[in-house]
């Protein structure tokens, strides 16, 4: 078994449009260890969410390489082995709560596979959505609706969870303690989180690693190691100073980045 | 409070109606074959039950028939068109070119064909649902967005599981709207079926108490066609709260 995660050689991302190939991000080399907490940052339309998309195999790249767990992103998306929260949650709303986190046991041929009830009380459970089974989408607020989106990506228990901007549009309260809900899932789980957003105080206080990225043409600017700065005890202070001048750092890169 | 009013507002407002109609139209002076009292109206339901009954039955079949006829061959050709993309692309065109012939003008060529009995009506009330219903149907089964699209992917779902499990939900709002706008059509091409050929149904009735200055008859047929339509309607309606509890935004 391999220990990457995620691999990238000279990667070449972009879309094709019949003939048209638009370019999004150019040579992308990109090695992330199985277990990171790896966050993207960039502003908007530089190529983050094409970059999540390739790695999930929701899109091909247009040249270079990629593995994913040592094999294709194929591959690991059809072993379940990547998982993805969408930024507005994306739950079906003709399903209640409950059948949408059991949506991975339903579709997916082969892959789908029975879960235990006691699985789904597990996941519900992890993200305090006991009680809430037989609510509808609609019954929902916004951050209730992003932990089913989270407990859906979890059920399977995938090995690596991308999630693209998946609090953008919650307050910052809430925003505040989903991030810390997610973190100590992480830890418990050690599975390996690539997160896309937009908030530089997210990407610093969530990351182990901060991809910064540029836009036109689309390109990763710099990868930020935080680990020095991060113990295991300082990873969840907001108020630490290193991580406050971190994010002043960060601030200024993306400055001369627009 | 605001739910009793809800109810009781509309009922005010036709009741008001009604009794300007009963009490002013004598005043007017509107010769009665022209137009009939409300009272006279309702008597032709009393006294003439019969009468009514035996016209309205042969039209409400004919109107239910074609109504889940032309729908369910709507929502199976929907399928077809949506999944088959060089059946759509050699046969949408075909559909497009039916659908401008004005239902006027094909309802004397299905008579022909089909004689003086329910078929020919039961036909025209389907055909006049086939083409809404086709067009929202194909629309819905494309409605799910990027997202949810992926989401299936992401999940390997084969395009049966797409289709059973997306696709088919994601369409109900844009069926259910056709399918309520198609309680009135279907009505509206079982009485026109009649009007051409038949000796029995609401449109014969129609057709005979014109031509006989018999108006209290005349608008009877109209309430109890539109009484046809609401019924259709209202069950619709059921069926659709049913079938979509839960999801309203
Ligand atoms: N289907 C597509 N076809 C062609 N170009 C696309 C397509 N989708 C996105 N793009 C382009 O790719 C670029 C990157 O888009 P992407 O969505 O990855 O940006 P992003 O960094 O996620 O932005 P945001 O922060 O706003 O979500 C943009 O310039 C966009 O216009
Ligand atoms: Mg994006």
């Amino acid at each position: 078994m391999s220990d990457t995660a995620v691999e990238a050689q000279r990667l070449e991302i972009g879309y094709r449009n019949g003939r048209d190939v638009t370019t999004v991000l150019s040579d992308v080399d990109l090695t992330v260890p199985q277990g990171e907490f790896l966050t993207i940052l960039g502003p908007s339309g530089c190529g983050k969410s094409t970059l999540l998309r390739v790695v999930a195999n929701l899109l091909d790249p247009l040249g270079g390489q990629i593995t994913v767990l040592g094999n294709t992103p194929e591959a690991a998306r059809r072993a379940r082995k990547t998982g993805f929260v969408f930024q507005d949650a994306t739950l079906l709303p003709w399903r209640t709560v409950g059948q949408n986190i059991r949506l991975p046991a339903v579709v997916g041929g082969r892959q789908a596979r029975a879960l235990p009830d006691t699985r789904i009380a597990e996941v519900m459970a992890l993200l305090g959505l006991s009680g809430l089974e037989d609510r509808y989408p609609s019954q929902l607020s916004g951050g209730q609706r992003q932990r089913v989106a989270i407990a859906r990506a979890l059920i399977d228990e995938p090995e690596i969870l991308l999630m693209d901007e998946p609090f953008g549009a919650l307050d910052e309260i809430t925003r505040d303690r989903l991030n810390d809900e997610l973190l100590s899932i992480w830890r418990e789980t050690g599975m390996t989180i690539l997160f896309v957003t937009h908030s530089i105080e997210e990407a610093v206080y969530l990351g182990q690693r901060v991809i910064v990225m540029a836009a036109n043409p689309g390109r990763i600017l710099n990868i930020h190691d935080l680990r020095p700065v991060k113990s295991d005890d300082n990873h969840c202070q907001r108020d630490n100073a290193a991580i406050v001048s971190e994010i002043a750092a960060q601030r200024q890169l993306l400055a001369e980045a627009s | 409070m605001t739910r009793l009013s809800n109810i009781l507002a509309p009922i005010c407002g036709a009741l008001s109606i009604l009794l300007a109609w009963q009490f002013l139209l004598p005043l007017s002076g509107v010769p009665a074959y022209i137009a009939p009292t409300p009272t006279k109206i309702i008597a032709v339901f009393f006294n003439q039950t019969d009468l009514i009954l035996s016209n309205f039955l042969p039209t409400a079949i004919e109107a239910l028939a074609g109504f889940f006829i032309g729908n369910l061959a709507a929502v199976l050709f929907a399928i077809l068109f949506a999944y088959a993309r060089f059946i759509r692309m050699a046969y949408f065109p075909v559909v497009l070119f039916f659908n401008t012939i004005p239902i006027l003008a094909l309802s004397p060529i299905i008579i022909l064909i089909f004689g003086l009995g329910m078929t020919p009506k039961i036909i025209i009330a389907a055909i006049i649902c086939f083409f809404p219903t086709l067009v929202n149907m194909i629309r819905g089964l494309a409605s799910a967005s990027q997202n949810e699209e992926e989401l299936f992917r992401m999940l390997s779902a084969n395009k049966f599981e797409i289709f059973l499990r997306l696709h088919l939900p994601r369409s109900l709002p844009m069926l259910f709207s056709s399918l309520r706008i198609a309680t009135a059509t279907a009505v509206i091409g079982a009485i026109v079926g009649e009007w051409i050929g038949a000796d029995k149904g609401l449109g014969a009735l129609i057709i005979q108490a014109t031509f006989n200055y018999q108006s209290d008859k005349l608008y009877a047929a109209i309430v109890a066609s539109s009484s046809l339509s609401i019924a259709m309607f209202a069950l619709v309606a059921l069926v659709e709260a049913r079938v979509m509890r839960g999801w309203a935004r």
